[in-house]
Protein backbone atom coordinates (compact mmCIF):
# COMPACT_ATOMS: atom_id res chain seq x y z
CA UNK A 1 0.00 0.00 0.00
CA UNK A 2 1.02 3.60 -0.49
CA UNK A 3 1.07 5.92 2.50
CA UNK A 4 1.18 9.65 1.70
CA UNK A 5 2.37 11.58 4.75
CA UNK A 6 1.24 15.10 5.76
CA UNK A 7 4.42 16.58 4.27
CA UNK A 8 3.34 14.94 0.96
CA UNK A 9 6.23 12.48 0.96
CA UNK A 10 5.15 8.90 0.18
CA UNK A 11 6.09 5.50 1.56
CA UNK A 12 5.26 2.17 -0.04
CA UNK A 13 4.57 -0.43 2.66
CA UNK A 14 4.82 -4.13 1.86
CA UNK A 15 2.50 -5.44 4.58
CA UNK A 16 -0.68 -7.57 4.64
CA UNK A 17 -4.12 -5.94 5.06
CA UNK A 18 -4.17 -4.28 8.49
CA UNK A 19 -6.20 -1.77 10.51
CA UNK A 20 -5.09 1.77 9.73
CA UNK A 21 -4.44 2.36 13.44
CA UNK A 22 -1.80 -0.40 13.51
CA UNK A 23 -0.15 1.00 10.39
CA UNK A 24 0.02 4.51 11.88
CA UNK A 25 1.44 3.25 15.15
CA UNK A 26 4.01 1.25 13.22
CA UNK A 27 5.08 4.46 11.52
CA UNK A 28 5.29 6.31 14.84
CA UNK A 29 2.21 8.43 14.14
CA UNK A 30 -0.39 9.16 16.83
CA UNK A 31 -3.78 8.37 15.22
CA UNK A 32 -5.31 11.36 17.04
CA UNK A 33 -3.02 13.78 15.20
CA UNK A 34 -3.98 12.89 11.65
CA UNK A 35 -7.01 12.29 9.46
CA UNK A 36 -6.84 9.62 6.80
CA UNK A 37 -8.50 9.19 3.45
CA UNK A 38 -8.42 6.06 1.31
CA UNK A 39 -8.60 6.71 -2.39
CA UNK A 40 -10.11 10.14 -1.58
CA UNK A 41 -12.70 8.96 0.99
CA UNK A 42 -12.35 9.65 4.72
CA UNK A 43 -11.86 6.54 6.85
CA UNK A 44 -11.73 5.79 10.56
CA UNK A 45 -8.68 4.36 12.32
CA UNK A 46 -10.03 0.82 12.54
CA UNK A 47 -10.74 0.52 8.82
CA UNK A 48 -8.77 -2.38 7.38
CA UNK A 49 -6.46 -1.11 4.67
CA UNK A 50 -5.63 -3.37 1.73
CA UNK A 51 -2.38 -3.92 -0.11
CA UNK A 52 -3.48 -1.89 -3.16
CA UNK A 53 -4.88 1.09 -1.25
CA UNK A 54 -3.52 4.62 -1.30
CA UNK A 55 -3.79 6.28 2.11
CA UNK A 56 -3.35 10.02 2.43
CA UNK A 57 -2.76 11.59 5.86
CA UNK A 58 -3.56 15.16 6.86
CA UNK A 59 -1.99 16.79 9.90
CA UNK A 60 -4.80 18.32 11.97
CA UNK A 61 -2.84 20.50 14.43
CA UNK A 62 -1.21 23.73 13.32
CA UNK A 63 -0.17 26.98 14.91
CA UNK A 64 1.75 27.89 18.03
CA UNK B 1 -0.44 0.63 22.16
CA UNK B 2 -2.47 -2.36 21.02
CA UNK B 3 -4.81 -1.35 18.16
CA UNK B 4 -7.04 -4.37 18.82
CA UNK B 5 -8.36 -7.10 16.52
CA UNK B 6 -8.62 -6.72 12.74
CA UNK B 7 -12.15 -5.83 11.51
CA UNK B 8 -12.89 -7.34 8.14
CA UNK B 9 -15.41 -4.64 7.17
CA UNK B 10 -15.41 -0.87 6.77
CA UNK B 11 -17.03 0.59 9.90
CA UNK B 12 -20.58 1.86 9.33
CA UNK B 13 -22.31 4.81 10.95
CA UNK B 14 -24.00 3.84 14.22
CA UNK B 15 -27.09 5.83 13.15
CA UNK B 16 -27.47 4.89 9.46
CA UNK B 17 -25.98 2.47 6.88
CA UNK B 18 -23.46 5.01 5.46
CA UNK B 19 -19.70 4.47 5.90
CA UNK B 20 -18.30 6.07 9.06
CA UNK B 21 -15.86 8.98 8.77
CA UNK B 22 -15.43 9.57 12.51
CA UNK B 23 -15.13 7.37 15.57
CA UNK B 24 -16.14 9.24 18.71
CA UNK B 25 -14.04 7.80 21.48
CA UNK B 26 -16.10 9.47 24.22
CA UNK B 27 -19.42 7.92 23.12
CA UNK B 28 -18.23 4.84 21.23
CA UNK B 29 -20.27 5.96 18.20
CA UNK B 30 -19.23 5.71 14.58
CA UNK B 31 -20.61 8.63 12.56
CA UNK B 32 -20.99 9.24 8.84
CA UNK B 33 -20.42 12.72 7.36
CA UNK B 34 -24.04 13.80 7.77
CA UNK B 35 -24.38 12.58 11.36
CA UNK B 36 -20.92 13.89 12.36
CA UNK B 37 -21.86 17.34 11.02
CA UNK B 38 -25.20 17.33 12.85
CA UNK B 39 -23.69 16.01 16.09
CA UNK B 40 -20.97 18.68 16.20
CA UNK B 41 -23.43 21.51 15.42
CA UNK B 42 -25.79 20.20 18.13
CA UNK B 43 -22.98 20.04 20.72
CA UNK B 44 -21.83 23.58 19.87
CA UNK B 45 -25.41 24.82 20.25
CA UNK B 46 -25.68 22.98 23.59
CA UNK B 47 -22.40 24.51 24.82
CA UNK B 48 -23.60 28.00 23.91
CA UNK B 49 -26.91 27.39 25.70
CA UNK B 50 -25.51 25.69 28.81
CA UNK B 51 -22.73 28.27 29.29
CA UNK B 52 -25.09 31.20 28.49
CA UNK B 53 -22.60 32.40 25.89
CA UNK B 54 -24.96 34.33 23.64
CA UNK B 55 -28.01 36.42 24.60
CA UNK B 56 -30.77 37.89 22.42
CA UNK B 57 -29.54 41.05 20.71
CA UNK B 58 -25.85 40.13 20.95
CA UNK B 59 -23.49 41.12 18.17
CA UNK B 60 -20.90 38.36 18.11
CA UNK B 61 -17.47 39.08 16.66
CA UNK B 62 -15.78 35.91 15.48
CA UNK B 63 -11.99 36.09 15.59
CA UNK B 64 -11.31 34.69 12.13
CA UNK B 65 -7.68 33.89 11.41
CA UNK B 66 -8.62 31.80 8.40
CA UNK B 67 -7.22 28.67 10.06
CA UNK B 68 -9.28 25.56 10.63
CA UNK B 69 -10.79 26.29 14.04
CA UNK B 70 -11.98 29.82 13.33
CA UNK B 71 -13.24 28.73 9.90
CA UNK B 72 -15.31 25.96 11.47
CA UNK B 73 -16.54 28.32 14.20
CA UNK B 74 -17.79 30.95 11.74
CA UNK B 75 -19.44 28.33 9.54
CA UNK B 76 -21.17 26.64 12.48
CA UNK B 77 -22.34 29.94 14.01
CA UNK B 78 -23.66 31.01 10.59
CA UNK B 79 -25.75 27.84 10.49
CA UNK B 80 -27.01 28.27 14.06
CA UNK B 81 -27.68 32.01 13.76
CA UNK B 82 -31.23 31.84 12.35
CA UNK B 83 -32.40 30.15 15.58
CA UNK B 84 -31.22 33.04 17.79
CA UNK B 85 -33.34 36.12 18.32
CA UNK B 86 -31.74 39.33 17.08
CA UNK B 87 -28.19 37.98 17.14
CA UNK B 88 -25.79 39.21 14.46
CA UNK B 89 -22.35 38.00 13.41
CA UNK B 90 -19.28 39.90 12.30
CA UNK B 91 -15.86 38.45 11.50
CA UNK B 92 -12.62 40.13 12.52
CA UNK B 93 -9.21 39.26 11.17
CA UNK B 94 -5.86 40.31 12.58
CA UNK B 95 -2.91 40.50 10.20
CA UNK B 96 0.10 40.16 12.50
CA UNK B 97 2.54 40.53 9.62
CA UNK B 98 4.14 37.07 9.51
CA UNK B 99 5.83 36.53 6.16
CA UNK B 100 5.05 33.28 4.37
CA UNK B 101 2.19 32.44 6.71
CA UNK B 102 -0.45 35.06 7.37
CA UNK B 103 -1.09 36.07 3.76
CA UNK B 104 -2.49 32.61 2.96
CA UNK B 105 -4.77 32.51 6.00
CA UNK B 106 -6.00 36.09 5.45
CA UNK B 107 -6.95 35.17 1.87
CA UNK B 108 -8.71 32.08 3.16
CA UNK B 109 -10.63 34.25 5.66
CA UNK B 110 -11.66 36.70 2.93
CA UNK B 111 -12.96 33.89 0.71
CA UNK B 112 -14.97 32.47 3.61
CA UNK B 113 -16.71 35.70 4.62
CA UNK B 114 -17.58 36.38 0.99
CA UNK B 115 -19.13 32.93 0.59
CA UNK B 116 -21.09 33.26 3.86
CA UNK B 117 -22.06 36.93 3.36
CA UNK B 118 -20.70 37.90 6.80
CA UNK B 119 -19.50 41.44 7.55
CA UNK B 120 -15.71 41.51 7.88
CA UNK B 121 -13.30 43.85 9.67
CA UNK B 122 -9.52 43.54 9.39
CA UNK B 123 -6.77 45.19 11.36
CA UNK B 124 -2.98 44.93 10.94
CA UNK B 125 -0.27 45.06 13.61
CA UNK B 126 1.62 47.45 11.33
CA UNK B 127 -1.27 49.95 11.50
CA UNK B 128 -2.03 49.47 15.19
CA UNK B 129 1.46 49.07 16.65
CA UNK B 130 3.64 50.64 13.94
CA UNK B 131 5.41 47.42 12.89
CA UNK B 132 4.77 43.89 11.72
CA UNK B 133 5.29 41.02 14.17
CA UNK B 134 8.31 39.93 12.13
CA UNK B 135 9.94 43.33 12.68
CA UNK B 136 9.02 43.50 16.37
CA UNK B 137 10.44 40.03 17.04
CA UNK B 138 13.89 40.46 15.51
CA UNK B 139 16.27 38.91 18.05
CA UNK B 140 13.33 37.90 20.26
CA UNK B 141 11.97 34.96 18.29
CA UNK B 142 11.75 32.71 21.35
CA UNK B 143 9.23 35.13 22.90
CA UNK B 144 7.09 35.07 19.75
CA UNK B 145 3.96 33.45 21.15
CA UNK B 146 3.93 35.58 24.31
CA UNK B 147 4.46 38.84 22.39
CA UNK B 148 2.02 37.90 19.65
CA UNK B 149 -0.59 36.82 22.20
CA UNK B 150 -0.52 40.17 24.01
CA UNK B 151 -0.60 42.24 20.80
CA UNK B 152 -3.26 40.08 19.16
CA UNK B 153 -5.47 40.30 22.25
CA UNK B 154 -5.36 44.10 22.07
CA UNK B 155 -5.91 44.07 18.29
CA UNK B 156 -8.94 41.79 18.66
CA UNK B 157 -10.47 44.07 21.29
CA UNK B 158 -9.90 47.17 19.13
CA UNK B 159 -11.38 45.47 16.06
CA UNK B 160 -14.33 44.03 18.00
CA UNK B 161 -15.12 47.42 19.54
CA UNK B 162 -14.89 49.07 16.10
CA UNK B 163 -17.34 46.47 14.84
CA UNK B 164 -19.74 47.21 17.71
CA UNK B 165 -19.47 43.70 19.12
CA UNK B 166 -20.90 42.67 22.49
CA UNK B 167 -19.11 39.28 22.54
CA UNK B 168 -15.83 38.03 21.12
CA UNK B 169 -15.93 34.41 19.96
CA UNK B 170 -12.70 32.48 19.46
CA UNK B 171 -12.14 29.06 17.91
CA UNK B 172 -10.46 27.39 20.90
CA UNK B 173 -11.31 23.70 20.89
CA UNK B 174 -11.11 21.01 23.59
CA UNK B 175 -7.48 20.24 22.78
CA UNK B 176 -6.52 23.95 23.00
CA UNK B 177 -8.33 24.36 26.30
CA UNK B 178 -6.79 21.25 27.86
CA UNK B 179 -3.34 22.39 26.66
CA UNK B 180 -3.89 25.79 28.29
CA UNK B 181 -4.85 24.17 31.61
CA UNK B 182 -1.70 22.05 31.61
CA UNK B 183 0.49 24.99 30.51
CA UNK B 184 -0.85 27.15 33.35
CA UNK B 185 -0.15 24.35 35.81
CA UNK B 186 3.38 23.88 34.43
CA UNK B 187 4.00 27.63 34.74
CA UNK B 188 2.51 27.74 38.23
CA UNK B 189 0.08 30.42 37.08
CA UNK B 190 -2.94 29.79 39.29
CA UNK B 191 -4.64 33.18 38.64
CA UNK B 192 -4.65 32.50 34.90
CA UNK B 193 -5.81 28.92 35.48
CA UNK B 194 -8.96 30.07 37.28
CA UNK B 195 -9.63 33.21 35.22
CA UNK B 196 -13.02 33.17 33.49
CA UNK B 197 -12.77 35.48 30.49
CA UNK B 198 -16.39 34.83 29.52
CA UNK B 199 -17.84 36.18 32.76
CA UNK B 200 -19.67 39.53 32.80
CA UNK B 201 -17.40 42.25 34.25
CA UNK B 202 -19.59 45.33 34.54
CA UNK B 203 -18.62 46.32 31.01
CA UNK B 204 -14.89 46.48 31.78
CA UNK B 205 -13.94 43.59 29.51
CA UNK B 206 -15.51 42.44 26.28
CA UNK B 207 -16.70 38.92 27.23
CA UNK B 208 -14.91 36.19 25.28
CA UNK B 209 -16.73 33.00 24.39
CA UNK B 210 -15.40 29.67 23.14
CA UNK B 211 -18.26 27.75 21.53
CA UNK B 212 -15.93 24.92 20.31
CA UNK B 213 -14.48 24.28 23.78
CA UNK B 214 -16.04 20.79 24.00
CA UNK B 215 -15.19 19.71 20.45
CA UNK B 216 -11.97 17.78 19.87
CA UNK B 217 -9.53 19.04 17.27
CA UNK B 218 -9.92 15.88 15.21
CA UNK B 219 -13.70 16.34 15.11
CA UNK B 220 -13.27 19.90 13.84
CA UNK B 221 -10.90 18.77 11.10
CA UNK B 222 -13.36 16.03 10.12
CA UNK B 223 -16.23 18.55 10.07
CA UNK B 224 -14.27 20.80 7.69
CA UNK B 225 -13.34 17.95 5.36
CA UNK B 226 -16.90 16.64 5.24
CA UNK B 227 -18.20 20.14 4.53
CA UNK B 228 -15.60 20.82 1.80
CA UNK B 229 -14.03 23.63 3.84
CA UNK B 230 -10.62 22.15 4.59
CA UNK B 231 -7.70 24.25 3.41
CA UNK B 232 -4.17 22.98 3.78
CA UNK B 233 -2.47 26.02 5.27
CA UNK B 234 1.14 26.51 6.36
CA UNK B 235 2.19 26.33 10.00
CA UNK B 236 3.17 29.52 11.82
CA UNK B 237 6.97 29.79 11.54
CA UNK B 238 7.20 30.81 15.20
CA UNK B 239 5.33 27.71 16.46
CA UNK B 240 8.56 25.76 16.87
CA UNK B 241 9.48 28.00 19.82
CA UNK B 242 6.21 27.42 21.65
CA UNK B 243 5.75 25.48 24.89
CA UNK B 244 2.29 24.71 23.54
CA UNK B 245 3.77 22.55 20.82
CA UNK B 246 5.43 20.27 23.37
CA UNK B 247 2.34 20.23 25.57
CA UNK B 248 0.14 19.41 22.56
CA UNK B 249 2.27 16.40 21.67
CA UNK B 250 2.37 15.19 25.28
CA UNK B 251 -1.38 15.57 25.82
CA UNK B 252 -2.25 14.01 22.50
CA UNK B 253 -0.17 10.98 23.38
CA UNK B 254 -1.80 10.74 26.82
CA UNK B 255 -5.27 11.12 25.29
CA UNK B 256 -4.58 8.28 22.89
CA UNK B 257 -3.35 5.91 25.60
CA UNK B 258 -5.79 7.12 28.28
CA UNK B 259 -8.99 8.31 26.54
CA UNK B 260 -10.72 11.13 28.42
CA UNK B 261 -7.50 12.75 29.68
CA UNK B 262 -8.34 16.14 28.12
CA UNK B 263 -11.90 16.08 29.43
CA UNK B 264 -10.59 15.19 32.90
CA UNK B 265 -8.23 18.18 32.79
CA UNK B 266 -11.16 20.47 31.99
CA UNK B 267 -13.18 18.98 34.83
CA UNK B 268 -10.22 19.57 37.17
CA UNK B 269 -10.08 23.22 36.10
CA UNK B 270 -13.80 23.61 36.90
CA UNK B 271 -13.28 22.12 40.36
CA UNK B 272 -10.29 24.38 41.05
CA UNK B 273 -12.36 27.40 39.89
CA UNK B 274 -15.05 26.42 42.39
CA UNK B 275 -12.56 26.01 45.25
CA UNK B 276 -10.92 29.36 44.42
CA UNK B 277 -14.12 31.38 43.92
CA UNK B 278 -13.93 34.55 46.01
CA UNK B 279 -10.47 33.74 47.35
CA UNK B 280 -7.23 35.71 47.07
CA UNK B 281 -6.43 33.95 43.80
CA UNK B 282 -8.97 36.08 41.96
CA UNK B 283 -7.17 39.32 41.24
CA UNK B 284 -9.11 42.60 41.51
CA UNK B 285 -9.58 44.56 38.30
CA UNK B 286 -7.54 47.76 38.18
CA UNK B 287 -6.79 50.34 35.50
CA UNK B 288 -3.42 50.50 33.75
CA UNK B 289 -1.68 53.68 34.90
CA UNK B 290 -0.27 54.23 31.39
CA UNK B 291 -3.23 53.60 29.07
CA UNK B 292 -6.23 53.18 31.38
CA UNK B 293 -7.20 49.76 30.06
CA UNK B 294 -8.54 47.30 32.64
CA UNK B 295 -5.84 44.99 33.97
CA UNK B 296 -4.74 43.14 37.12
CA UNK B 297 -1.51 45.02 37.91
CA UNK B 298 -0.05 48.53 37.77
CA UNK B 299 0.53 48.27 34.02
CA UNK B 300 -1.41 46.21 31.50
CA UNK B 301 0.46 43.50 29.60
CA UNK B 302 0.61 45.66 26.47
CA UNK B 303 2.16 48.63 28.25
CA UNK B 304 4.63 46.30 30.02
CA UNK B 305 5.59 44.94 26.61
CA UNK B 306 5.96 48.43 25.11
CA UNK B 307 8.24 49.32 28.04
CA UNK B 308 10.35 46.21 27.40
CA UNK B 309 10.57 47.13 23.71
CA UNK B 310 11.49 50.71 24.61
CA UNK B 311 8.45 52.18 22.84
Amino acid sequence: MKLILPDRSARVLDIPPSPLEAILLGEGINPLEVIASRNGILITEDTVVGTEDEIRLLQIAHGG
Amino acid sequence: MDPGPVRPEVPRCSLCPAPAVLFQRQTGLYLCGIHATADICDRVAATIREESMIAPGDRVAVALSGGKDSTALLMILSRLLPSWEGVSLVAITIDEGIAGYRDDTVRSAERLVQSLGVEHHSIAFADLFGDTLDELLKGREKEACTVCGILRKKALIVAAEEAGATKLATGHNLDDEAQSVLMNVLRGDLPRLVRNTGAPSSGQFLPRIKPLMRIAEKEIATWLLVNNAWTDLPECPYARHALRREVRSLLSSLEYRHPGTMQHLMESKKKIETYCAGSFVEEPIRRCRACGDPCSGELCQLCQLKKTFGR
